[in-house]
């Protein structure tokens, strides 16, 4: 049995396009779900998905537990030994109250791999596989969140881009959501359960993908 | 100072894909073994690569991702297995890179342009006016520049290079310097040399016959027999001579042919018992050849294959690959599997192996 950890924010929690922060889709619809069912009874799939979740950052309104570097260690302690890390995050990053550039929401993200390497929750004390996932865009329109992510669609853009460069220098994988997916235009920054079904038989074929000994 | 754990990440590679084939220069060791590994096996999956070259499948994987961006590397067909998602094997894109072969024979000069998987894309043969060695065709830079005139700009650029096959004891002429010179003068590609012979046994081992073979004997009969001892894919030749006069010069002889093409005696050899009585003289001759040979090379290592390349008609090949297999036993012998002037397309495996392998 090997165990793939799903770090993520509201589109891992599974928040529906549109509507409010309570409204989420069924385990078997958000994509963790889905790709529990495409890898099969050999995988255990862990959801860790919160909304508003940060990479690194203290969120003045929503509160401190929204960074994911506070919450990430104990998370992976408590779930460990855990053979894959997902990292799906960045969004967040992109309000205006953080005031972050693409290259810096990486940095982020580099951080985070930083610390999984550092505790090592991998089976025997290693490394786990660490998969990062670039979200897909956001849509110009945010509807009545446009004022918190002032600025943020075209920042998103280049997000990809700079995940996936940090993935490069510190030797992990990488995957860009948006060639599977994009945001719904209902809210402009969610997934629908097309995406989440995408993306989920995607992210499987990644993880088989890396390779696995029987 | 800043803690450098977290300073911004160098973008070396993100900038070397859009640089394309031009920055190879800094191609890193851990992106030839790969590389190598594609060229060796084809089509394979990230585990097994992680397996064969020892590199964690983290690294493998940003090394796959920089291959693909950049061309040389593509996803096969996803593989559905008994269960879960299915398995997505890797291979070289076949239009990833290209390379110019050129073979300069005691006839004729022979010029291929193979895509990244060997595959020959055009190919064009110059007549020497008199056969003899150390012949430079006055016409070899023209026709090269009128291939590379007739692919697209965008194959233009993903050019690895200029393979020459030149047979024992090729002079170092003026011409031949002089050729060299202009190609990568005119057309910007670097030039590599090579002995015929172990040329076409790179081209079997490549993209051959002999692609899964770790070890095996080569022959390549020509104008005279020759022989190399692959092993672990590494191509070994006697220090001495090993050039044996039963190949097809002997056989003309042996017609008092005066001067008729070898293509021709081909055809009524096939029609006339008398030359057919010839051809199965000839061909005794090269299997007790060839056995002995492969006594010799079995009192050191065990050989348990043969690759047979020639020019001469492929179902002669197979009879003396079947004359051999059946005088040794335990001995499989196979007839390559490049039709098209075999050491031109070696020679053009050249490049490749300097550019994109360990070995370059």
């Amino acid at each position: 049995m090997r165990t793939v950890l799903c770090f993520g924010d509201s589109n891992t929690h599974g928040q529906i396009p549109g509507r409010g922060p309570l409204d989420r889709f069924g385990r078997d619809v958000r994509w963790p779900g889905v790709m529990a069912g495409a890898l099969g009874p050999g995988w255990y799939v862990i959801e860790e998905g919160l909304s508003g979740r940060t990479t690194v950052r203290d969120d003045p309104i929503e509160g401190n537990h929204k960074n994911g570097r506070r919450y990430l260690t104990p998370c992976l302690q408590s779930h460990s030994p855990i053979d894959v890390v997902i990292l799906m995050l960045g969004t967040n990053d992109l309000k205006r109250r953080f005031f972050q550039t693409a290259p810096e929401v990486a940095m982020g993200i580099g951080c985070l791999i930083y610390d999984i390497k550092e505790l090592s929750p991998g089976p025997g004390g290693h490394v786990p596989e660490i998969l990062v996932v670039a979200p897909p865009p956001m849509l110009d329109d945010l509807h009545e969140w446009s004022g918190v992510f002032e600025g943020a669609p075209e920042t998103s853009r280049r997000l990809a881009l700079e995940f996936e460069i940090q993935a490069d220098s510190k030797e992990v994988h990488f995957f860009d959501a948006a060639s599977v997916c994009a945001c719904d235009p209902a809210d402009g920054f969610h997934l629908s359960e097309k995406a989440h079904r995408d993306l989920g038989l995607a992210l499987a074929a990644e993880v088989a993908g890396i390779g696995w000994a029987d | 100072m800043p803690d450098m754990r977290f300073a911004p990440p160098n973008p070396i590679r993100i900038a070397d894909r859009a640089a394309g084939l031009n920055a190879v220069s800094v191609r890193s060791y851990n992106e030839r073994l790969v590389l190598s590994m594609l060229l060796q096996h084809g089509s394979t999956t990230r585990f097994d690569i992680g397996e064969k070259t020892g590199l964690s499948a983290q690294t493998v994987s940003v090394i796959v991702r920089s291959l693909e961006q950049e061309g040389l590397v593509t996803r096969g067909e996803a593989q559905r297995g008994r269960m879960g998602p299915p398995t997505i094997p890797m291979g070289l894109n076949p239009e990833g890179a290209y390379s110019i072969g050129i073979s300069i024979g005691f006839r004729t000069t022979d010029i291929v342009l193979i895509d990244f998987v060997g595959g020959v894309i055009d190919s064009a043969t110059l007549r020497h006016a008199a056969p003899g060695a150390d012949h430079v065709h006055p016409d070899l830079h023209a026709t090269v520049g009128a291939l590379l005139a007739k692919i697209s700009k965008a194959r233009r650029r993903r050019i690895a290079g200029i393979g020459l096959a030149l047979p024992e004891g090729f002079g170092d002429t003026q011409e031949l310097s002089a050729f060299k010179e202009r190609a990568e003068a005119d057309f910007g590609l670097e030039v590599f040399v090579q002995n015929d012979v172990t040329a076409a046994a790179n081209g079997e081992s490549l993209f051959g016959i002999a692609r899964d073979l770790d070890n095996y004997l080569f022959f390549y009969i020509g104008a005279m027999v020759h022989a190399r001892l692959v092993l672990n894919h590494q191509i070994h030749r006697s220090g001495s001579n090993t050039a044996y006069d039963v190949g097809l010069l002997h056989f003309e002889r042996a017609l008092g042919s005066n001067g008729v093409s070898t293509e021709e005696l081909w055809r009524r050899s096939a029609e006339s018992p008398q030359y057919a009585s010839a051809v199965e003289t000839w061909k005794r001759d090269c299997v007790a050849l060839l056995v002995a040979k492969v006594r010799e090379a079995r009192q050191f290592v065990e050989v348990g294959t043969v690759v047979l390349s020639s020019y001469a008609p492929r179902h002669l090949c197979q009879e003396i690959c079947d004359g051999l297999a059946q005088t040794e036993p335990g001995l499989t012998a196979v007839v390559g599997s490049i039709h098209h002037s075999p050491k031109a397309v070696g020679a053009a495996s050249l490049p490749y192996a300097s550019r994109f392998t360990t070995s370059g």
